[in-house]
Order: structure tokens, then C-alpha cells, then sequence
């Protein structure tokens, strides 16, 4: 699941945005009033501004870090493969992250997580190179991917539901394998759209049908939360899952002012290792 | 719903508000605050403790975006463990000697109804524009702090529509007109919101820290450190939601994220947190509650509870900072760090007159 881009752009850490920790200020006791002191430390020691292509450090508890982490975390929930070489550079923008995560069911630590992520521009996705420890023995997330596709299989009725939770947060204990599919599809969409001023969450499951042929597979009403927008936005995806075979996901999005977006893919995703984002940190 | 009344229609939530009234007639007292663009009247509760000693107060408004449903049901589970346990726990008693709540537990009433009734995940109130074409402003973008500079929408269909003019909205006039009328007493603003799990400090529209001197003290910098290495810190707020967030780990482990809007979250404008520290409101702060967005606005309903508990250590954090600066004395334990901290006041004092 590792990826290196053929040719490495110029890469990018970061400048303090922040203003410098005050300890530097003790040897000037004898010197003029606080506030310009403040003044004079924050200009020499902060760049003027940060020229394109500069190294900056980032506050491991902002929010470009916070959506950064995400967005590793809808690549790495998908466990997408190779998204391609990197054609246009333009305006370079790649942030290294170390994270921790969760189990996505019961909060437990899940292992951390090493992750590059490269914002290019609109209509291109984030290229994302993820590697994680895992806690969870990944031959017991297969033997569980493997149960549940059986449990499906053998299922006498297709399954069917909407409001997945429910308005009060409730999921039905027979529609949770819908779900978990759910975030690992809605991941590649919220990958695929993710830049680094738009972030997304999955809000709600809106519908699920079953189709009833020799697959398992899902169409499926998803609400994303759009951040900074607070935008719900609606998607329609298709899936299609076998354990240990590429995750095949296709949607389109309804936006009310760019019309309809297309996608399409052939990913490989996994019901049981879905991990969601702790906290970033450097 | 883990023994809160659970937060159906809002005709429960008045009825619940009258019946608190009547059943804790000596503490609480429900009182008009202003009607929502569909005319429906919102109240607040006064918890105040009968006494001829002149108090301050402390704010807190819940619900001001519709489908953040966690957040009315902690000002609920607020009102309902400050009446249960003020006669039992001497923190609660201390600080009502000299403070008053006031709690309003849903802001948006017509937007709270409208996510119950037709859309769970609507946001902004119930205001028509364009015809009746096109419905809702976001409360939390109209009040008039740098209003429509940053982080907003002047379309009406977008979530962050920031309405026609700062305070264009009812709702919002409400709140500010009390606000104003009493800011001269009121030491905290709170409000309430959710998910992410974060204490937000000002501002949202600019990264350049809050800079106010308060009260007689004029503290301007908190040390930390030993003596023999005093490091200032400027922003008593941000130490003060830093320990918040650390007596709300202190109960299930839950990590809260603290730090100004601008910086941690996104830029915004003509929020109710930045417009209360801009009339002067000393710490003004804005909670996100759980969770960080694996379930987000449609929250499980066995974490209420959890919530619930957590966030109250978080709130009683800052209200008993509050007390304990603004009415020092009594059986006031001097601790380490308090014997820090005025070691540290002379420091500053030197500082700011040299």
C-alpha cells in the first residue's frame, strides 16, 4: 500500500505562522514597554511572508494539519492504489503528517500512521502516500471481511433502509455491515474531493438498496458535511465489494452551482479496517 | 435517554422549562427574552440564588444552529444538575453565593422544530427572503462582529448566509439587546454547539489575539514555569479553556482541541462568541461537542449522557475560575500555583510601568 511518485516535486515544510514562544523574551528585562518588545521579536523572527515553494512549519493542531490527516485517512479507509503521476505542479502544496487513530466501531487505538498528502489543483485529487501500524491483526480483518460477505450472501431478504443512524443516532444492529461499506465508498468520494480549503465528513446515509445479483453490491443516497461550507452535499454511489478484490465505486454528486460531478473507480476497500483520524501531530 | 427528558418537540422543552420553574421556584426563574421570525416566544432560566449581595452573571445559550441537537440537551442536563446538586456540592454553592446563570436552551427555536419536523440536517433559521424562495440565515454569522467580512455567504441558498445586515435577524436582536442591556455584569459568555470537540477563543475573523484588560487586576499575562523560570503567557482565556478541556478528559478520556477560531478551525465573521469578547465580556467561548464526525450532527443516543457529564466538568471549570478571580477571599486554599501566579503579577506590574 505504499506509493512513490515517480519524480518528487519541490517539497514543501512549513514556516511559523505562530508568533514565537515568549521564553525568548527573558534576557530583555531592562528593555522598553512589553508590547514593543512583542513587536520587534515577532518581525525578526517571522519571515515577511512566506515566497511559493518556502518550507513552513505547520501547527500540528490547526486546521490545514487537521485536514490534511483527513484526507490520508479517506485514502488510507479506501486503500486506494496507485492515483497516477504527477503531471501539473503549480502551486506545490505537501504537508508530512504522523498521526494516530481509532477503530472506527469502539474508539480504541488502532495504531499510528506516517502520511504525505499533495493538494493539487481542483478536479485533480490529493495524492496521498500512507503507511500505518496496525494494532488489529489484518488476518483477523479478512477472516471478519470474509464473514460478513458470507452473512451477506446468505441473506434471504436484499437489504434495504434509509436514515442510516436514524435522526437520534441509532443504527440498526442488521444495517451496520450497510453502513461500514458506506464510509469506506463515501471515502473515495471524500477523497476525490477534498482540496485544502474543502474538507468533508460523512453526515448521514441517506438510502441503501441491495441489488440482487451474484455481487454485493450497494446503491447507496450519501449526505457529505462540507467544511468551512457547512454544506450538506448529496451522492449518489454504486458499489461493489469482494473481500480482497479491488473496492469498485462509482457516484455522482448533485452541487447546486457546478451541476453534476462524475467518478468513478476501482479501488480495494475492507468493511473491517476502517480507522478514523485521533489526532495529527508532528 | 439516560434519565434527561429527551429533547422531542419544542412544546417539551417549554413544558419542561415551566415545570423546573415550578418545581425549584426558590433558584429558578423563566423569563422572556424576544420572538423567533416565526414568532414563537423564547425564554430563558435564571438560576439565582436569593440573597442581598449584588451578582454577576454567567451566560450560556444553546441551539443557535438547528440540527446541533447534543447541544439543547446539555443545557438541559445543565439546569437539571445545578438544581439537583446545589444543596450538596459546596462548588456549586460557592459560586452561586456570587454568580448567576442564565441558561437559554434552545436559540433557534423555528430551525430546531424544522430539523425534528422536515430536515434533520438544517442549520440556519427559519427567515424567508427572495419571495419565500429561498429560507435561512445562519445566526451564528449575523451578529455584528466584523459581520460579513469573512467565512460567510451573501446568497441566501448557502448555510453560512450571513443575513441582510448585522442583527437583521430577530433571534440574534434577542440576544444581543439582553446582552448589551447587562454586559456590564455578565463575566462569561458561553455557547454551545456542535461536533468536533473543540474550546473555541476570538476570534474568527482575524488571527491577531484578543487583548483586553479586565477588571481591577489587569492581568495581561499568566506565568508558568518555576520561580526561578517564569515563562508569560499571554491569554488568561486560553488557559482558562485549557483546564476546562483537561477536567473534561479527566472523566472518559474524551480530547477537546483548544484555541482561537481563526487558527484551529476556519475563518469566520458575526459569530455570538466574537461579538460578546468585542462589548467587553471578559471570556467569551464557544464549545463543540462530540463527536468528531463519525456519526457528527446525528450523535448516538448512549454518548448523550457521556457528553453530557464530560462537558459539565468543562463548564463548572470555567465558572469556578470565574468566581475565584472576581471574588477572591473565603475559604480560599492558596495553593502552588496560586502563589505562582501573584508571584508572577508583580512581575508584570514591573513589566507594564517601566
Amino acid at each position: 500500500q505504499t506509493y512513490r511518485p515517480s519524480a518528487e516535486p519541490a517539497s514543501v515544510r512549513s514556516h511559523p505562522g505562530r508568533s514565537p514562544p515568549l521564553s525568548t523574551m527573558q534576557g530583555l528585562s531592562a528593555a522598553p514597554p512589553a508590547a514593543f518588545l512583542l513587536l520587534l521579536l515577532s518581525a525578526l523572527l517571522s519571515p515577511a511572508a512566506a515566497a511559493p515553494g518556502a518550507e513552513r512549519e505547520l501547527n500540528p493542531s490547526g486546521r490545514l494539519a487537521a485536514g490534511a490527516a483527513r484526507v490520508a485517512l479517506h485514502y488510507l479507509n479506501f486503500q486506494a492504489g496507485s492515483p497516477g503521476a504527477l503531471k501539473e505542479l503549480g502551486q506545490v502544496r505537501k504537508y508530512y503528517l504522523q498521526f494516530t487513530t481509532e477503530d472506527y466501531k469502539n474508539g480504541e487505538n488502532a495504531g499510528s500512521c506516517l502520511a504525505t498528502v499533495l493538494y493539487r489543483r481542483t478536479k485533480f485529487p490529493p495524492v496521498v502516500n500512507i503507511k500505518c501500524m496496525h494494532t488489529k491483526d489484518q488476518k483477523q480483518i479478512q477472516e471478519e471481511d470474509n464473514r460478513l460477505y458470507q452473512k451477506i450472501r446468505h441473506q434471504t431478504k436484499p437489504i434495504t433502509g434509509n436514515n442510516i443512524p436514524d435522526s437520534y443516532g441509532h443504527i440498526e444492529p442488521a444495517l451496520e455491515p450497510a453502513w461500514a461499506l458506506a464510509v469506506a465508498g463515501s471515502s473515495y468520494i471524500m477523497w476525490e474531493k477534498s482540496t485544502e480549503s474543502l474538507g468533508y465528513f460523512l453526515a448521514q446515509v441517506k438510502s441503501v438498496k441491495q441489488w440482487v445479483n451474484d455481487f454485493i453490491e450497494f446503491d447507496y443516497t450519501v449526505l457529505l458535511h462540507e467544511i468551512p461550507t457547512q454544506e450538506i452535499i448529496s451522492c449518489h454511489m454504486r458499489l461493489t465489494w469482494l473481500p480482497g478484490h479491488p473496492l469498485k465505486v462509482k457516484y455522482f454528486c448533485a452541487s447546486e452551482n457546478q451541476g453534476l460531478e462524475d467518478g468513478s473507480g476501482m479501488e480495494s476497500g475492507s468493511a473491517a479496517g476502517i480507522l478514523h483520524g485521533k489526532g495529527a501531530n508532528f | 435517554h439516560g434519565g434527561i427528558l429527551p429533547p422531542r418537540h419544542i412544546i417539551r422543552i417549554y413544558q419542561w422549562m415551566t415545570q423546573i420553574q415550578k418545581s425549584n421556584s426558590e433558584l429558578v426563574t423563566q423569563h422572556y427574552l424576544g420572538k423567533t421570525t416565526e414568532n414563537r416566544t423564547m425564554y430563558y432560566l435564571q438560576i439565582s440564588q436569593p440573597s442581598d449581595k449584588i451578582k454577576k452573571i454567567i451566560w450560556m445559550d444553546c441551539g443557535i444552529h438547528a440540527r446541533e441537537w447534543i447541544s439543547p440537551a446539555f443545557c438541559q442536563w445543565f439546569v437539571k444538575e445545578i438544581l439537583q446538586n446545589y444543596r450538596s456540592d459546596p462548588k456549586i454553592r460557592r459560586f452561586l453565593q456570587n454568580l448567576d446563570l442564565y441558561i437559554l436552551p434552545v436559540l433557534n427555536i423555528d430551525g430546531y422544530i424544522y430539523s425534528w419536523e422536515k430536515d434533520r440536517l438544517w442549520r440556519k433559521n427559519r427567515s424567508p427572503h427572495m419571495n419565500g424562495t429561498c429560507y435561512g440565515t445562519d445566526l451564528n454569522r449575523n451578529f455584528n462582529s466584523s459581520w460579513g467580512s469573512i467565512g460567510v455567504s451573501y446568497n441566501c441558498s448557502s448555510e453560512i448566509f450571513c443575513g441582510s445586515g448585522p442583527e437583521s435577524e430577530p433571534e440574534t436582536r434577542a440576544v444581543a439587546q439582553f446582552i448589551k442591556k447587562k454586559k456590564s455584569d455578565i463575566l462569561c459568555y458561553l455557547t454551545i454547539h456542535s461536533y468536533g470537540q473543540y474550546i473555541l477563543t476570538p476570534y474568527g475573523s482575524t488571527t491577531r489575539p484578543p487583548n483586553k484588560n479586565f477588571g481591577p487586576l489587569k492581568i495581561t499575562a499568566k506565568c508558568t514555569g518555576t520561580d526561578d523560570n517564569i515563562i508569560p503567557v499571554l491569554n488568561i482565556q486560553m488557559h482558562v479553556a485549557e483546564m476546562a478541556a483537561a477536567a473534561l478528559m479527566g472523566k472518559y478520556g474524551t480530547s477537546y482541541k483548544v484555541g482561537p477560531t481563526s487558527l484551529i478551525l476556519y475563518s469566520n465573521s458575526g459569530s455570538s462568541r466574537d461579538w460578546a469578547h468585542m462589548i467587553g465580556i471578559p471570556f467569551s467561548y464557544t464549545f463543540e461537542l462530540r463527536d468528531k464526525g463519525t456519526h457528527g450532527f446525528v450523535l448516538p443516543p448512549d454518548q448523550i449522557q457521556p457528553t453530557c457529564e464530560e462537558t459539565m466538568l468543562a463548564v463548572t471549570t470555567i465558572i469556578d475560575y470565574v468566581d475565584q478571580k472576581y471574588f477572591p477571599g473565603g475559604a480560599v486554599m492558596l495553593t502552588a500555583s496560586s502563589l505562582g501566579l501573584s508571584l508572577c503579577l508583580s512581575v508584570v506590574l514591573t513589566w507594564t510601568v517601566s
